[in-house]
């Protein structure tokens, strides 16, 4: 996965996924789905095409050891590396940078306006 | 037994399938998990119904594809990128056909109803006809052929060692019951060796061995092998099921052992629940008469070949040790010329392969199942016909882009291999939406196959059923990918560069659309007008004169064998008596057989002297006992002499009641009531006084129309074991009445098993055959006449915008608007014209494979025809009818500023 260029949106949806504790693959899809409010369709084929990629990117790993209670069909427990946490800290700061840009460029428009 | 592991469905097999499109690194990773994440995105996706499910699974087997595609194209992360032009091309195909998605979908749905219908009834076919049965080394079982046994020849042919292993059985239903409404289920009474000679071992506990087979019940007492259906399903799959007690036609039998999931016994499309051994019959009916009989007619003898030997030489050692075989077992009491017809039978024994298990199933309906087989294979070839056209019509449209292709470079086998590649992907789509629907088809023509006995076929895909689905998409994407392919070879490079002209009459590929749609036309009167035979076919029969009225009516089969053969009679008449009594009972009345219920019992009949000689065949009347007022029952009339009487028992003077006719044709010239008439029952000869005339009834079968028949009172023969109450009731539906029937059944005779029907429910499944052939060849023919209706209007709005430019200036010129209406609708007649000759001579030559089938309307009917034609010039004059109203509504003036 180029790095170089900013995450795109489904991308950024997986690692925040996993920024909150282990998941396996089938979880991490239904809590992207749930979180985004089903605006990113991820299905099987595509959510593993991603994963594979931020895997191959270093900023994904299998969880090592698996828990107990968990269903072995299900697979390995997936866990964000301290690389991913930064990859989604940068992107966070991105966009909350562009996000303040839009606000004051909003607000500024509001001023004029008034 | 292996653990209990969950069972995966086709739609998953084939994903695990589909998976094998992404490269080995990827699936090595992820490819449980990804089955496991399908699987419960598909559990919720299953309850918003089929809709969903289609979707879903639309879109998961396109994404497989897609993304496994992708990720092969981007090779192993550090590895170096493998180039392949094939890849480019396949993802070129998707995004081209991404752009026009509508066409993508039509063609996709047509292709998976198409596929999907074949490979349904192929997996049908395969299931009866190619598949071998569960047990080891199959090919070398052989059954002996045409019909069944008695035991004493099964028992000569066993101590006579004729085949190193063989074994005797016989199918039927077990009442597990211990009185009243019977519970039955399908079982097999089978001779000790039974499962050593078909090799299967017991999945858990023993099966049973010759030593069970006993005629005291062997060293465990009567004992009893379970299914692993019946197991799980009536057994709550309970490990500790060794040892318990099953009751089976009210004897107890211990139960040690289940077979494997998988065998269903040695019958195909019948799954055996119960298997016991011959033995136990003798304990179960208290006498050994079933055993003993040398005329009772009831076991199939299979045996297993020797290493090497053939059948030829088996059936040779069968045929030597005849003679011998039939002399033991010859019945003692039977008149000699009947004996010698015994000793010296027209047809010796003979051996037939049995690797693919015996089958009544197979008799009945392998050509029924043949003729669909051709029907869903005309429907698939007008699908891609259809598919052909709407291609063809794309590349057209295309020419532009393409031609810039290959101006820019491109070289014309590239553009040719990306359209066979869109071609490749519509028809791979197709064909796993195809096998999934296939299983769904599949499963619910076996339902509706089932009758009485419920039909078990094992329908999972098998290399057969795969390879047949895969050479049929591979097929269909040839056919209808190769002409657009072609087209290639024709463009210009320079074209692009060019002004598109003025449209262009007469271009080739417009002859090759003609064609295709002359050919869909031909093919689908075909199909219709075979559809409007099976449904004539099937509403005659439905509808033919029975004789009877069985609107009213309701019967119940009784099993009075545990009534005391001294108190029957009595205990009989108490039933009926109980049953007339019955609030909203109008009538009810005993007889031995139930008209077109299965059962039948013929008697050859001397005609009495100065008579027509009859041959045998023709000396064969068909009998029934009845009680009093069992004519009234089934609404039928006594036309001259009286009904049978209560006074007609054992010792009074023997009597009969014959029908029209049985009065026509043994009876011509002679007066019918007083006539004596002699019948041959087994050893001897009867003569009976013919006290009434009835009118004419059914009796095996509506197909088989009337047939003489001769009735005796219910009273003078011996007490028959299993026999049927009719019971019209006085208004009204007769199942609202069937509870309270039942309880004064089993009020009346408490200890008989009972089933209860109804009348019509009855003849409906004697139908089922025909309903099934008239049901799938009229939704097919349907169909086909849609796909062609399809292919016509495309094909005429094509012509219709091709010629846009040309209506228009004709239209400038003073040409009216009904002409051009004309114009366009006489193309469309001319198309039907001409594929309504082709397919009426199709027809005339594929009626012969059908006549058969049909019953009161020749396979040539001219009304028949005459219909199904205009049936397809109406849906033809439909389909021309838009694009006519469309080319005769051009605007001169637009079309003329355009160029």
């Amino acid at each position: 996965m180029d790095l170089t260029r900013p995450l795109t949106s489904t991308a950024l949806y997986i690692l925040l996924a996993l920024a909150e504790r282990d998941l396996h693959g089938y979880a991490v899809m239904q809590t992207v789905r749930e979180v985004s409010g089903g605006r990113v369709p991820l299905r099987t084929g595509s959510f593993y095409r991603y994963l594979s990629q931020l895997i191959d990117a270093g900023l994904v790993v299998e969880a090592s050891g698996r828990r107990a209670s968990a269903d072995p069909r299900r697979g390995a427990d997936y866990h964000l590396t301290a690389r991913g946490r930064q990859v989604l800290e940068s992107e966070r700061r991105h966009l909350a940078g562009l996000v303040a840009a839009m606000d004051a460029l909003r607000s500024s428009t509001r001023k004029g306006l008034a | 037994m292996t653990p209990a592991h969950r069972r995966r469905s086709l739609t998953e097999r084939l994903y695990a399938l589909l998976l094998r499109v992404y490269p080995k690194r990827f699936r090595a990773r992820f490819e449980e998990e990804m089955r496991e994440s399908v699987r419960a995105d598909h559990a919720q996706v299953r309850e918003k119904g089929t809709g969903a499910v289609t979707a879903f699974w639309t879109r998961t087997a396109a994404e497989a594809v897609y993304f496994g595609i992708a990720e092969r194209r981007s090779g192993p992360p550090d590895g170096p990128r493998r180039p392949s032009r094939w890849t480019f091309d396949w993802r070129d195909a998707y995004r081209s056909l991404r752009a026009t998605p509508v066409v993508a979908v039509v063609a996709v749905l047509s292709l998976a109803l198409g596929i999907g219908a074949n490979t349904a009834l192929f997996s049908i076919l395969n299931s009866v006809m190619l598949k071998t049965l569960p047990v080891s080394a199959p090919d070398q079982l052989v059954v002996i052929a045409d019909g069944s046994w008695t035991n004493p020849i099964w028992e000569q042919i066993r101590d006579r060692r004729v085949f190193r292993q063989a074994f005797a059985w016989w199918s039927t239903q077990m009442n597990l019951a211990d009185r009243g409404e019977s519970d039955d289920v399908s079982g097999v009474f089978a001779s000790g060796g039974m499962f050593d000679v078909l090799g299967v071992h017991a999945a858990l506990g023993r099966t049973f061995t010759v030593a069970d087979d006993d005629r005291t019940g062997g060293p465990d007492g009567p004992v009893a092998v379970v299914s692993d259906g019946f197991w799980q399903r009536r057994l709550g799959g309970a490990p500790d099921v060794i040892g318990r007690r099953l009751e089976v036609n009210g004897l107890l039998y211990t139960i040690v052992g289940v077979t494997p999931r998988g065998f269903f016994g040695p019958d195909v499309g019948r799954a055996a629940d119960i298997f016991v051994p011959i033995g136990d019959i003798a304990i179960e009916r208290g006498n050994t008469g079933m055993l003993d009989g040398r005329s009772n007619w009831w076991l199939e003898i299979m045996a297993r070949l020797a290493p090497g030997q053939t059948i030829a030489a088996a059936t040779e050692t069968l045929q030597r040790m005849q003679p011998a075989i039939r002399l033991s077992a010859m019945p003692d009491d039977w008149p000699a010329k009947m004996q010698a017809d015994f000793l010296s039978p027209s047809e010796p024994m003979k051996l037939v392969s049995a690797a693919n298990g015996e089958s009544t199933l197979r008799e009945s309906y392998v050509q029924p199942l043949e003729i669909i087989l051709v029907v869903v294979g005309a429907v698939l070839i007008i699908a891609c016909a259809n598919i052909a056209n709407l291609l063809l019509a794309r590349a057209t449209a295309r020419r532009r882009e393409l031609s810039l292709r290959l101006a820019l470079g491109a070289s014309r086998a590239r553009v040719a291999r990306q359209l066979l590649a869109e071609s490749a992907i519509l028809s791979g789509t197709g064909a796993v939406l195809g096998l999934a629907f296939a299983q769904w088809g599949s499963a619910l023509l076996v339902h509706q196959l089932s009758g009485r006995e419920a039909v078990v076929l094992d329908l999972s895909p098998d290399w057969r059923v795969l390879a047949f689905t895969g050479g049929v998409a591979v097929l269909t994407a040839l056919v209808f990918g190769l002409a657009p392919a072609l087209g290639v070879a024709r463009l210009e490079p320079n074209e692009a560069l060019k002004e598109h002209s003025r449209g262009v009459i007469g271009d080739r590929r417009f002859g090759l659309r003609n064609t295709l749609v002359v050919g869909q036309v031909a093919l689908s009167l075909v199909l219709v007008l075979g559809g409007a035979l099976f449904l004539r076919t099937f509403t005659s029969l439905t509808t033919a004169a029975l004789g009877f009225d069985p609107k009213p009516m309701m019967v119940l089969d009784v099993n009075a064998s545990r009534v005391p053969p001294t108190a029957t009679q009595a205990r009989l008449e108490g039933l009926v008596e109980a049953v007339r009594a019955v609030p909203g009972v109008a009538a009810a009345a005993l007889s031995e057989i139930t008209p077109a219920g299965g059962a039948r019992w013929n008697t050859l009949i001397d005609p009495p002297p100065g008579g027509p000689a009859l041959p045998n065949k023709k000396r064969l009347s068909w009998v029934n006992a009845v009680s009093p007022d069992w004519f009234k029952t089934y609404s039928m009339h006594v036309l001259a002499g009286r009904d049978v009487d209560p006074r007609d028992v054992t010792g009074a003077p023997p009597v009969a009641i014959v029908n029209e006719e049985f009065a026509r044709r043994f009876l011509a010239g002679h007066p019918v009531i007083g006539a004596e008439v002699r019948a041959e029952e087994g050893p001897t000869t009867n003569t009976y006084t013919v006290v009434g005339l009835v009118n004419d009834s059914v009796y095996k079968s509506a197909r088989a129309g009337f047939e003489p028949v001769i009735y005796f009172p219910i009273a003078q023969k011996s007490s028959p074991k299993s026999l049927t109450l009719a019971v019209r009731v006085a208004g009204g539906s007769p199942a609202g009445l069937a509870a309270s029937v039942g309880r004064a059944v089993a009020r009346a005779l408490p200890e008989a098993g009972f089933t209860e029907h109804l009348m019509t429910d009855q003849l409906g499944a004697a139908v089922t055959q025909e309903r099934i052939v008239a049901m799938l060849a009229g939704f097919f023919g349907g169909l086909a006449l849609l796909l062609a209706a399809l292919g016509l209007y495309g094909v005429t709005s094509y012509s219709v915008n091709r010629r846009r430019a040309e209506i228009g200036i004709r239209l400038a010129l003073g040409a009216d608007r009904g002409g051009v209406l004309r114009m366009v609708i006489g193309r469309v007649v001319w198309l039907v014209a001409c594929g309504v000759v082709v397919g009426g001579a199709l027809s005339v030559w594929a009626s012969k494979f059908i006549a058969t089938l049909l019953f009161n309307v020749t396979p040539r009917d001219p009304l028949t025809f005459a219909l199904a034609t205009a049936v397809l010039f109406t849906a033809a004059l439909t389909a021309g009818w838009l694009p006519a109203r469309r080319a005769a509504s051009i605007d001169p003036a637009r079309v003329l500023r355009e160029e």
